[in-house]
């Protein structure tokens, strides 16, 4: 497919997105994320898109996923409003506060703390201790 | 500022939650001690608890008098309910086929615990050192208390044939007639150990009894558990029984109980995991929906309940990105729309995953993701990538600019 983005023009390789977009959602949704991780390095890598085609309209794309997957967790009545209504303050608060932090560090290094925090999250998610 | 507004009345939202809770604290409920007229008599059981009313939980002492020489067992339940459910995927010992059945009730009590004689520790000890493979109905038979077993046997256990074609496209598959009591009651264990987990969450041996039928026992209601009340029965038998003692549990600001969670939390730690992770989520530029859903399960929470509300909150909060990148026209909506409805499919299915799935079965996945997810972070602060994320940042700012530029060049022509 190809897409036209300020003047320039890019082809987008369906054939591995969409299956890659579907699966992504899947497992996303299962596990009450947004998939955000795992599709800029899809439409980036397996897509061959540039980072600024893919930074708004990946958002797009998986605002599609969080609202079905919200409505689908919700018909199964597995969403609890008091719980939400503690977590969604909290996580706009998040949003105002992070870009301000966010000029003052290297992303590098938090990146790095990332990966750090990730693996031990996993490997006691994994009963390893 | 339309963020900030926005936030401003969510916040009162919370406080007028925050209000109700506070409020149940002013209903003073202290409900009658119940004494049987013939308390002493054969074939009567007498029972006496210390308190009737608990805040945010607590130790309750039971005493009582029973006939003398016979196993007395003591069922402790709360009269709020929770789901519980169970995807049956075990091969048949016989035939070696998975039945594939899915059982799920919303009449599991929050709270439920069965206090055996002290003389059965063991048998408690003995099933703890199976590890996962402990069992109810194991237990509840060498402690000679199938016949008490009461409560939970009686609740009522939709159950779904479900197949994997169900699954993807998200139904839980043929409800089926409804189970016969023996059956029922059999269920309703499997149940029990799907919800509450552990062996110490249902059962203690912490009961003594005299030679002379005199008898007591102590049960802890964990700060966590629902306000509202709690019943004692002391049994013998399934027919020579106590009349229930109830127990009012009181719970008060900060403290809320979560419905569809099945649990009470001081309002204060999800908020500030939220808003840590969150914020941290910010500055990784990742979003912090995949830290957050895991932490929040080890904490206890029920994972199907954590998914369904961590996802809302994703979904809210990119709502005000979007519309931020599209207002500079930083969309490609051909390609966000194509991939949106190949996502859309895709989050159709995974929730009604989310549900078919154990506790364990979902640390294991999300273990794994996690891995693959640090893996991918890593490749991000790699000198090679680094270098041409450098490029590509410079042609988004240069982009940026001509966008803002575009939009007030519009925005002064509409004048």
């Amino acid at each position: 497919m190809k897409i036209e983005f300020w003047g320039q023009e890019f082809k987008a390789n369906l054939a591995i997105g969409i299956p890659g977009a579907f699966l992504i959602a899947i497992m996303s949704s299962m596990f009450g994320f947004g998939g955000g991780p795992f599709m800029v390095p899809l439409m980036t890598v397996f897509m061959r898109l540039p980072m600024y085609v893919v930074v708004g309209s990946s958002l797009l794309a998986i605002f599609f996923n969080t609202l079905m997957g919200t409505a689908r967790h919700y018909g199964f009545g597995n969403f609890d409003l008091i719980f939400f209504l503690i977590m969604f303050p909290a996580a706009i608060l998040g949003g105002f506060i992070g870009p301000k932090i966010a000029k003052r560090i290297s992303p590098i290094a938090v990146k790095r703390v990332a990966v750090a925090g990730l693996l031990i999250l996993a490997l006691s998610l994994l009963g390893v201790f | 500022m339309k963020q900030f507004l926005t936030f401003i009345t969510i916040l009162i939202v919370i406080v007028s939650f925050s209000t109700v809770g506070y409020a149940q604290k002013a209903a003073e409920t202290k409900p009658a001690e119940q004494k049987s007229a013939e308390a002493l008599s054969e074939g009567k059981i007498e029972i006496k608890v210390d308190k009737n009313q608990l805040s945010g939980g607590g130790k309750i002492t039971i005493t009582g008098k029973a006939p003398a020489g016979r196993d007395v067992y003591i069922e402790v339940w709360s009269e709020k309910t929770v789901r519980a459910a169970r995807l049956d995927s075990d091969p048949d010992p016989r035939t070696g086929k998975r039945p594939y059945i899915f059982y799920m009730t919303d009449e599991m009590p929050g709270f439920y615990k069965l206090i055996l004689p002290e003389k059965y520790k063991s048998v408690l000890e003995e099933e703890k050192a199976k590890g996962k493979k402990w069992s109810v109905s194991e237990i509840i038979k060498k402690s000679g208390a199938d016949t008490v077993y009461g409560y939970p046997a009686k609740i009522k256990i939709d159950r779904y044939q479900t197949t994997l074609w169900a699954s993807i496209i998200g139904s839980r598959g043929t409800k089926l007639e409804p189970m016969d009591e023996k059956e029922n009651k059999r269920r309703s264990m499997q149940l029990l150990k799907a919800r509450f987990r552990s062996i110490g969450a249902i059962f203690s041996s912490n009961l003594k009894i005299e030679e002379n039928g005199s008898f007591k026992a102590s049960v802890e209601l964990p700060s966590n558990v629902a306000p509202g009340k709690y019943f004692v029965v002391a049994k013998v038998d399934k027919d020579i029984k106590s009349e229930p003692v109830v127990i009012e549990n009181v719970v008060s600001f900060p403290n809320v109980y979560l419905p569809n969670a099945g649990r009470t939390v001081n309002i204060f730690w999800p908020f500030l995991l939220t808003l840590a992770i969150t914020t941290f989520g910010v500055v990784m530029g990742a979003g912090g929906g995949f830290i957050l859903n895991p932490v929040l399960v080890m904490l206890g929470l029920p994972h199907t309940v954590v998914a369904g509300s961590v996802m809302p909150t994703v979904l809210f909060s990119q709502a005000t990105g979007i519309y931020n990148y599209s207002k500079i026209k930083f969309i490609s909506w051909k390609l966000g729309i194509t991939l949106g409805l190949a996502m859309a499919v895709g989050g159709f299915i995974g929730p009604k995953l989310t549900e078919l799935i154990t506790l364990e079965q979902y640390k294991f996945l999300f273990g794994w993701v996690l891995i693959i997810l640090a893996a991918l972070m890593f490749w991000q602060t790699t000198p090679k990538y680094l270098e041409k994320n450098k490029k590509e940042q410079a042609i988004l700012k240069e982009f940026k600019k001509r966008a803002e530029e575009a939009a007030k060049k519009k925005s002064e022509g509409g004048k």
